[in-house]
């Protein structure tokens, strides 16, 4: 009985000339996110690349005068010798011997690789920059280039696949769906209709199903196609995994909106009214709910700004630099073990600016701290608000799921920070102890090895979004099921 | 086959029917006349199960709708004021759509065959049913019913607006599923056709039945005398209901 309900709306969706247009443009709208979406996953790579390539570069260059140098010690005979630090260039070392020549003016890039869905949805990825550099400058320097986009494209967010399916899938479902019983009412066929053995519920529930089936079979024909189009790493579980899971958020959302079209649809008005309801539906759950979380998280925890963050390690800069016997004295208690024979050695200009460094970076640690600390305060508040709106659940949802979460950014950022004190300290010991670099010793530098979370903790952050989707479903569902017996057929 | 005792609907805090008791046989047709408002379309409604009673049943066939609504709505049949089609599918769809609804299936030979049954010019079975007049999309309900094989039919007003050849029509084709022992519930206001094509007339006011009539023993004039005499004494009638209450 309800096939034939089914397969009625579903020829009568695909006569409407208005529903083809929207299926075209639906379309349309995937494939310009997909491209969008991959064109700055691309620009982030290439960054990436060139950032790199530019410093590993430097540093292949240096290792090349010390192979040089270490060709003509060899030849002419005499000691490999470490060079002092030095801007003229002469007939000594060249810098690439000083550890801490190398250590402090070169920067390691190190990279957060994108998942498979990472085009998907950008997340803050275009503010959070995937690559950062690491080297023996003060912590705060990893996250100082980010936040380099235009500052419009910043405010107007990008268009990606999420955007699509967070925005506009909600109004393709409310344009099919907002007059589901009215029409019929309108129109007068619902009489006819409810004049045979069918009831009002399955009536209803049939229509939804043919809406539901034809749109979810277009969102996975899509999703698939960009996926085949712009996703990476197919070869890989975690990707399709992912792609699962997105699907599953979608149907979710989307199920959540059909359910709040029957919502509406039950309590009888015509559909003009309807469409007004579920128009200031939207504009409330995917517009203003969002905005006032948003608010609310950066008015109850502004973040304190970068200018104060660079003022700060300016003042420390200028403190280290007028009280510098001070602070090398502090310098050389932190590495007591190290200090070199002769003191003359030891008050040499580099030691004297990375004593300095050191000293900014622990005055500025506190600030930095709280700086991340507040970013993560509006971050949680935003995930306890987020049942508010399904938007934000599934913003939420969407970005773990294509791996450009803020927590999966934090997880990177920490084995950065951690990356850094390897790096410093595996430069400041060699040049504290006036150890020259030999060629051999630059493939000894410390690697980097980005560790993936556990899947376990991706889920963990997931979870609570997808169950109050559910939640707001399940809820969306409930109150038609039990309004339903007291919907008029006719107009008494 | 239709039978309604002490039927009883109100509408906030007004009574639209009050304990109508009435029934109607197989082969008979009933018509329903009294003025708008009288509780014809609540009856009707009743009937179908659209809105529920607050006392008293109505029954098709010795089935209580609200108790079995669908089992019985599969003995039905309802033919409106307006009979509302698919605008964007042919006649041959809409009868089809509404024949599967009903739990039927044809060829497309039969489906053609019930619209030519019901005087459907060939020509237009196969044409959108948006373009149809008013006389067309009716006589699409009636072929709607055949297909059905209902046992009982219900009308409210089919016949309002269309023109005399077309009312002619359409009392030729009820007297036809009146022949194949159907009974047939008609609220009109058409008070020459009921008593041509009616069996039996029921006059409504004010959520009342207050007379019955057979056709076959008052004239087409004793028919408007009777009716107007209601109307005219509606005080007095509504006072004898309540006494009788």
């Amino acid at each position: 009985m309800k096939r034939i309900i089914i397969s009625h709306e579903a020829r009568q969706l695909f006569r409407s000339g208005a529903f083809r247009a929207l299926l075209l443009l639906m379309a349309g709208a995937v494939a310009f996110a997909a491209w969008s979406g991959q064109r700055s996953i691309d620009r982030q790579a290439e960054g990436a690349n060139a950032a790199a390539a530019f410093e590993d570069g430097r540093r292949a260059r240096m290792r090349e005068g010390t192979e040089q140098y270490q060709a003509r010690v060899l030849a002419e005979g005499g000691e490999y010798q470490f060079a002092s630090a030095s801007h003229s260039p002469g007939a000594g070392p060249p810098q690439g011997t000083n550890p801490g020549v190398v250590g402090s003016t070169t920067a390691k890039y190190l990279t957060l690789p994108p998942t498979g869905l990472a085009s998907f949805s950008i997340g803050q990825s275009d503010i959070q920059l995937s690559y950062v550099p690491v080297s023996m400058n003060p912590a705060m320097n990893i996250t100082r280039d980010n936040e380099l986009e235009n500052p419009v494209n910043l405010m107007t967010g990008s268009f990606d696949i999420a955007f699509v399916v967070i925005f506009l899938l909600p109004i393709f479902i409310l344009a099919i769906s907002y007059d589901l019983l009215s029409s019929e009412k309108e129109r007068g066929t619902l009489a006819m209709i409810l004049a045979h053995p069918i009831s009002l519920r399955e009536l209803l529930a049939s229509k939804i199903v043919a809406r539901a089936g034809v749109l979810l079979a277009g969102i996975l024909a899509l999703g698939l196609a960009a996926l085949l189009a712009v996703g990476a790493s197919l070869d890989q579980t975690d990707t399709w995994v992912r792609f699962g899971l997105w699907m599953a958020a979608t149907l979710l959302y989307a199920l959540f909106w059909f359910a709040l079209s029957v919502l509406v649809n039950v309590y009888g008005r015509n559909s003009a009214a309807n469409g007004i309801a579920l128009a200031g539906a939207w504009l409330a759950l995917v517009v203003v709910a969002p905005t006032l979380v948003s608010l609310l998280a950066t008015t109850l925890y502004p973040a304190p700004s970068r200018m104060e963050l660079t003022t700060a390690a300016r003042q420390a800069q200028t403190e280290a630099e007028s009280a510098y016997m001070e602070r090398l004295s502090e310098y050389y208690y932190d590495h007591l073990e190290l200090v070199p024979e002769g003191d003359g050695s030891a008050m040499d200009f580099l030691t004297v600016a990375m004593a300095n460094r050191n000293a900014v970076d622990k005055a500025v640690r506190p600030l930095h701290d709280e700086f991340q600390a507040q970013l993560n305060r509006q971050e949680s508040l935003v995930q306890r608000f987020q049942f508010i709106s399904p938007a934000i659940m599934m913003q939420l949802a969407l970005n773990e799921i294509s791996g450009t979460s803020a927590d999966r950014y934090e997880h990177f950022l920490n084995q950065a920070y951690d990356f850094r004190a390897e790096w410093s300290e595996f430069f400041t010991v060699r040049f504290l102890q006036r150890s020259p670099l030999r060629p051999a010793d630059y493939d000894q530098f410390p690697v980097f090895e980005h560790r993936e979370e556990p899947f376990g903790a991706v889920m963990t952050r997931l979870l609570p979004s997808l169950l109050g989707m559910l939640a707001l479903l399940a809820t969306a569902i409930v109150v038609p099921l039990l309004r339903l017996r007291r919907y008029q057929v006719a107009a008494t | 086959m239709l039978q309604a005792v002490k039927l009883t609907k109100r509408y906030g805090g007004i009574e639209a029917l009050k304990g109508l008791d009435m029934t109607v046989e197989g082969g008979d047709i009933y018509c329903l006349l009294g003025a708008n408002g009288a509780g014809k379309t609540t009856t009707i409604s009743l009937f179908l199960n659209f809105t529920e009673p607050d006392a008293g049943t109505a029954s098709v066939c010795g089935l209580d709708v609200t108790r079995e609504p669908l089992e019985t709505k599969k003995l039905l049949a309802y033919i409106p004021e307006q009979v509302m089609l698919y605008g964007n599918l042919t006649a041959l769809e809409n009868l089809r759509y509404f024949a599967q609804l009903g739990g039927r299936d044809y060829s497309r030979e039969e489906y053609r065959g019930f619209l030519s049954r019901v005087g459907l010019q060939p020509e237009a079975v196969d044409r959108r049913v948006k373009t149809y007049s008013k006389g067309m999309r009716q006589k699409v309900g009636v072929a709607i019913a055949l297909a059905k094989q209902a046992r009982a039919l219900l009308l409210d007003e089919p016949t309002a607006g269309l023109d005399p050849k077309a009312s002619n029509e359409f009392s030729e084709l009820l007297l036809k599923l009146k022949s194949d022992g159907a009974a047939i519930l008609m609220a009109t206001h058409d008070l020459f056709r009921a008593r041509e094509t009616g069996t039996r007339i029921g006059i409504m006011r004010e959520g009342r039945l207050v007379d019955e009539l057979s056709t076959g023993e008052v004239t087409h004039a004793d028919v408007e005398k009777i009716y107007l005499q209601h109307m005219h004494a509606g005080g007095h009638y509504a006072q004898q209901g309540a006494s009788s209450a």
